[in-house]
C-alpha cells in the first residue's frame, strides 16, 4: 500500500511482518491529517532497523549515528524553530547506546517528537537483548536469560518531568494514531514509545503478547498528575498504553534565543559591532 | 506555506580564501634595542593572582610598555603553588623566559616551587614574616598593611604598588588600574594597599632594582591586551559562529565562556552538552540546518568526538572543533601545555575523509584562522580543527587594533529546486549544499555510503564514485592551503607549527646567526608538497615540538623532507626564550 510521502524508488529493508511497516504508515498518516508540509519536516535518526525509517519517508532527513540523533535533532530545531523535527530510533539505539542523551534532552525540552521503535530486541545484530528485554529473555548472548532490569523509559522520562510522555502498541493503531497527533500538537519534547513486534528474533513479545498485556488509558485518567502518571508507569502486564502525563513547560529554543526567531542561516554578525567590541577590549 | 530564498550564495568557482591582511612586519627589526625584564610571581591558588596579572598588565601597557604575561598552575581551586610570570619591554614580546630578574614569593611555598628558576642576581620580595625562609629576601611589610585594612586578597594591590615603587614609576597609571578593577569593590582598600607598597619600596635604597627601559606613557593606547582564548573567540565571531555546544574541559574553556559572554551581544546558541559525543552532534545538526556551530574541547574530549568527525566527513556535513591541547594520555596533566594532540588531530575517526587542521601562533592568527575556520569548514564541507594549547590560549599579549571589515562573510548555502539532490557529483566534488526549509529541494544527508540522493547504498560502483568524490575535496583543500611563513633566509630551516611561533622567533632574533631561518607552519594539514621546497632547499632542518616524537616532523618525514634533527619537550611547560636558546646553541654545535 502505497502513501503520497513515500519516497520514490526506494526499497525498505524490513522483514516481512516486521512491526515497522504499520510505524511508517502511522507516521506518513499522522503527518499528513496534520497537513504538515514535507519541506519543513526533518526526521533524524540514529542506527538501526527503526533508524531505517526517514529513508522511506520524503522528507528531508539526517541519519547520523547509533545513539545520537537526539543531539542532533535539538541543534536542528534551535537553528530554524520553523521546522517540525522528529527524532527517530529503536529501543537500543536510544535507551541504550544513546540513553545519556534521552535524559538530558528531555531535561532541555526541545519542541521535538520522540519516537522510539520498541520490541525489546535488537534486530540488526541479529537477537541479543535490548535495555527493554524482559528479565529472562534467552538469546545468543544473554544465554542464561537477561540479568538486568529492564529500562522503563516512561517512568524516567516522568523521574525527569518530561512535558509529554505517551506509549502506544502498533497492533492498536487508532489508538496510536491518536496519541502520536497529540504529541505533534504538543509545543515541547514529546516521547511516544511505540510497541512493536520483531517477527524475527522476539518469540515472547509477539503482536498477540503486546495485545493481551496492554490496556488503554480511559478518559478517567488524567494525564497532568506527575504521581498518578508515575503510578502507571510502573504498572506492568497488563501495562498501560495512552498519554500519561501532559504539561506545557518553556521549551530549549525559546530559552536559547526567545520567541519567534527566524533561522540562524539567515543571519550574520554584525562586524561594526564586531569591530566595537575588539576595540574595547 | 512560505519557501525562503538565501542571499549572498558563494561557490567553490569564487576566489580562495586568501589571507587579505597587507603583510607587515609587526615587531621592529633588530635585538639591539631590546630592553626587557621579567617578573614571576608565586602563590596559591585562590588568592587573586589572577587580579594582580590583570592590574600589572593593564598598569604597565598604560605606563607604556610592552606587555606579556603567562602561568602555570595546579589543578586545584584553592591552594597550591602557581605563578603567573610578567615580561615588560620596550619591543612586543611573544614569548616566556625561565629564569627571572624578579621574583615576588606570596607564601612560602612559593619559595621552593620556583627556586629552579632563580639566577644568584634575582631580586626576591617576600613579606617580612617569611624573610628568614630563603637567603637574601628583600623583606616587604605586606601582611602587616593588608591586615590593617581587614583582608589579606588587599595584597595585590600592595604587590602592585610595590612594583611601581621599585620601578620608580607614575603611580597615577597604577591608580588607574586599580580603580577600573575595583570600582565598585572596596576601591578605597585596595588604593591604599597600592599606595602603601608603593611608598614603602620607593624608599628601597639597598637593593639592586633591575633596570626597565624608558618609555613615554600613554603609547600603547592602539594594542590591545588579550589572551589566545579570546583572540580565538573574537576570530570565531568574525567566522559567523553562532552556535557554541560544548563539555568544560580545560585549556578549553576560555572560548565556551567568551562565546557565552558574547551571547548577550549576538545571536548565539551557547549549549552546555551532556558529554563530547553530544557537543559534537549537536555542531553538526546546526550545521544541517544552517548555522554555523563549533564546539570546544580538550584531547580526552576530542577523543569521544571522533566518531561524529567521521560522520561530518561521510555526510559531508561542515563542522568547527577547537582543540586546546594539554599533556596526555588520558588525564595526564590537566592545567599545562603540550602540542601533542596533532596526530589525533589528523588522523581522528574511522574511514577515508578530507579534513583541515588549523594552528595559529599568535594574536593576529588567532582572530584570522578562527574567521577561516568557519569558511573553511562551510566552503568544503569538512571537519575544521583549531588546534591551540594551555600556553598559547592563556597567555595575555598585545595586539594593535584589528580590521573586521576584512573578513568577508561568506556563505555556501544555495536555495534548492525540487530536483536537488544532496551528493551530486560534479568536476569539483563539492555538491551544492541547501538546508531544510529553504526551497524546494529535500535534504537528505546520511552516514551511510550513500548515493547522489542521499540513499543508503551497498553498490560498489557507488561507492567507488563517492570515494572518488570526496578525495577530489581533498585535492581542492591541498591546493587551498596556506603557504609556511618563511622569515628570514640561510641554510638552517628552523621548523615550529603552532604556538611555538613566538618563542622561535625571538630564540633566532637573539642568537642573530646569519645561517638560520624560521619556516612556521599555522596550517598543518594538508600540507601541499609545493610549499615544502624551501625544506628540500635548506642544508639543514631543525624542528621545534612541544611533544616527545616530534609528530609534525614525522608528518614532515612522510613529504620526503629531512627531519632528523628535532628539538622536543614534553615535560609540561611551553618552550622558554633562554632554555630554547641553549637546546639550539647545543644542537648547532652538535651539527659541525
Amino acid at each position: 500500500m502505497s502513501h503520497p510521502l513515500d519516497r520514490p524508488n526506494v526499497k525498505r529493508a524490513w522483514c516481512p511482518g516486521c512491526g515497522n511497516f504499520g510505524i511508517i504508515k502511522l507516521i506518513e498518516e499522522v503527518l499528513t491529517e496534520l497537513k504538515l508540509d514535507p519541506k519543513k519536516i526533518v526526521i533524524v535518526s540514529g542506527i538501526g532497523q527503526a533508524s531505517k525509517t526517514p529513508y522511506y519517508i520524503d522528507t528531508h532527513m539526517f541519519c547520523g549515528l547509533h545513539g545520537r540523533a537526539l543531539p542532533v535533532a535539538t541543534a536542528i530545531k534551535v537553528s530554524n524553530p520553523a521546522l517540525t523535527v522528529i527524532a527517530e530510533g529503536g529501543d537500543g539505539d536510544m535507551y541504550g547506546e544513546g540513553g545519556n542523551h534521552f535524559m538530558h534532552t528531555v531535561r532541555r525540552n526541545p519542541d521535538i517528537v520522540h519516537i522510539v521503535h520498541n520490541n525489546m530486541v535488537y534486530g540488526l545484530t541479529k537477537g541479543q537483548a535490548s535495555p527493554t528485554s524482559q528479565k529472562g529473555f534467552e538469546t545468543p548472548v544473554q544465554v542464561k536469560g537477561v540479568g538486568s532490569e529492564p529500562f522503563n523509559p516512561i517512568s524516567v522520562a516522568l523521574a525527569l518531568h518530561a512535558g509529554f510522555v505517551g506509549r502506544v502498541n502498533i497492533g492498536n493503531y487508532e489508538h496510536a494514531k491518536m496519541v502520536l497527533k497529540e504529541a505533534f500538537k504538543h509545543k515541547g519534547y514529546a516521547l511516544v514509545d511505540i510497541f512493536q513486534p520483531c517477527v524475527v528474533f522476539n518469540k515472547v513479545n509477539t503482536y498477540k503478547w503486546f495485545k493481551d498485556n496492554t490496556y488503554e488509558l480511559d478518559s478517567s485518567y488524567k494525564n497532568n498528575d506527575l504521581s498518578s502518571a508515575m503510578a502507571k508507569a510502573l504498572e506492568f502486564e497488563p501495562i498501560p498504553i495512552g498519554v500519561f502525563y501532559k504539561v506545557q513547560k518553556n521549551t530549549f529554543e525559546s530559552y536559547q534565543r526567545g520567541e519567534d526567531r527566524s533561522a540562524l542561516v539567515e543571519g550574520k554578525h554584525d562586524l561594526k559591532k564586531l569591530q566595537t567590541l575588539f576595540t574595547a577590549y | 506555506m512560505k519557501t525562503f530564498k538565501l542571499k549572498d550564495m558563494n561557490t567553490i568557482a569564487d576566489p580562495p580564501i586568501q589571507e587579505k591582511r597587507p603583510k607587515k612586519e609587526s615587531t621592529p627589526k633588530g635585538i639591539s634595542t631590546r630592553k626587557s625584564i621579567s617578573i614571576l610571581i608565586g602563590g596559591a591558588a585562590g588568592t587573586g593572582i589572577m587580579t594582580l596579572e590583570n592590574i600589572l598588565t593593564d598598569a604597565f601597557k598604560r605606563s607604556g610598555y610592552f606587555v606579556f604575561s603567562t602561568k602555570e598552575y595546579m589543578s586545584r581551586v584553592r591552594g597550591g603553588s602557581n605563578t603567573t610570570l610578567l615580561i615588560i619591554s620596550n619591543t612586543p614580546v611573544n614569548a616566556p623566559s625561565w629564569f627571572v630578574d624578579l621574583f615576588i614569593a606570596l607564601d612560602t611555598e612559593a619559595l621552593g616551587h620556583v627556586r629552579e628558576r632563580l639566577r644568584d642576581d634575582t631580586l626576591v620580595m617576600a613579606d617580612e614574616s617569611i624573610k628568614d625562609e630563603a637567603l637574601n629576601i628583600t623583606a616587604m611589610p605586606m601582611l602587616q598593611s593588608v591586615k590593617e585594612l581587614g583582608n589579606v586578597r588587599y595584597a595585590n594591590a600592595y604587590v602592585a604598588g610595590v612594583l611601581f615603587g621599585l620601578f620608580k614609576l607614575n603611580k597615577e597609571m597604577l591608580t588607574q588600574s586599580v580603580k577600573v578593577l575595583f570600582e565598585e569593590h572596596n576601591f578605597v582598600e585596595n588604593e591604599t594597599a597600592m599606595q602603601d607598597g608603593f611608598y614603602y619600596a620607593e624608599e628601597l635604597t639597598s637593593v639592586n632594582v633591575p633596570k626597565l627601559p624608558s618609555v613615554s606613557e600613554n603609547t600603547q593606547e592602539h594594542m590591545h591586551l588579550m589572551s589566545g582564548s579570546t583572540a580565538a573567540g573574537f576570530g570565531f565571531l568574525a567566522g559567523g559562529c553562532n552556535m557554541i555546544t560544548s563539555y568544560p574541559m580545560s585549556p578549553s574553556t576560555g572560548v565556551l565562556n567568551f562565546m557565552a559572554s558574547m551571547s548577550t551581544e549576538f545571536d548565539i546558541v551557547v549549549e552546555q552538552s551532556e558529554d563530547e559525543i553530544a557537543a559534537l552532534n549537536m555542531v553538526l545538526g546546526g550545521w544541517y540546518s544552517g548555522a554555523r556551530a563549533m564546539t570546544s574541547t580538550s584531547g580526552g574530549g576530542f577523543a569521544l568526538m571522533t566518531e561524529a568527525i567521521s560522520l561530518s566527513g561521510v555526510s559531508e556535513t561542515p563542522a568547527v572543533v577547537y582543540l586546546a591541547q594539554r599533556p596526555g594520555p588520558a588525564t595526564g596533566l590537566p592545567t599545562r601545555t603540550e602540542q601533542g594532540d596533532l596526530n589525533l588531530a589528523i588522523h581522528s575517526g574511522h574511514g577515508y575523509f578530507g579534513r583541515i587542521v588549523l594552528a595559529p601562533g599568535d594574536l593576529q592568527e588567532c582572530i584570522d584562522y578562527g574567521y577561516l575556520a568557519f569558511e573553511l569548514a562551510d566552503r568544503y564541507q569538512m571537519p575544521v580543527m583549531y588546534l591551540s594549547d594551555q600556553y598559547l590560549a592563556d597567555s595575555i599579549s598585545m595586539i594593535e587594533t584589528v580590521d573586521f571589515s576584512v573578513y568577508e562573510q561568506r556563505r555556501y548555502i544555495q536555495t534548492t529546486e525540487a530536483s536537488y539532490v544532496r551528493y551530486a557529483y560534479n568536476d569539483k566534488g563539492i555538491s551544492p549544499r541547501g538546508v531544510p526549509g529553504f526551497g524546494e529541494g529535500l535534504i537528505v544527508s546520511s552516514s551511510h555510503e550513500h548515493d547522489e540522493r542521499g540513499q543508503s547504498t551497498e553498490s560498489y560502483q557507488i561507492r567507488e564514485k563517492m570515494l572518488q568524490k570526496r578525495q577530489e575535496k581533498v585535492a581542492l583543500t591541498i591546493s587551498e592551503a596556506f603557504k609556511p611563513k618563511v622569515m628570514g633566509q640561510g641554510s638552517i630551516a628552523i621548523i615550529g607549527w603552532g604556538s611555538t611561533k613566538g618563542v622561535i622567533e625571538e630564540v633566532l632574533k637573539e642568537l642573530n646567526d646569519e645561517r638560520l631561518f624560521q619556516v612556521h607552519f599555522s596550517w598543518v594539514h594538508p600540507l601541499n608538497p609545493e610549499h615544502l621546497k624551501v625544506l628540500k632547499e635548506s642544508k639543514t632542518n631543525i624542528i621545534i615540538e612541544n611533544n616527545i616524537s616530534g609528530q609534525f616532523a614525522d608528518s614532515l618525514k612522510g613529504y620526503g623532507i629531512n627531519s632528523e634533527h628535532r628539538i622536543l619537550q614534553a615535560n609540561g611547560f611551553s618552550f622558554f626564550t633562554d632554555q630554547l636558546k641553549e637546546k639550539l646553541i647545543k644542537m648547532l654545535k652538535e651539527l659541525k
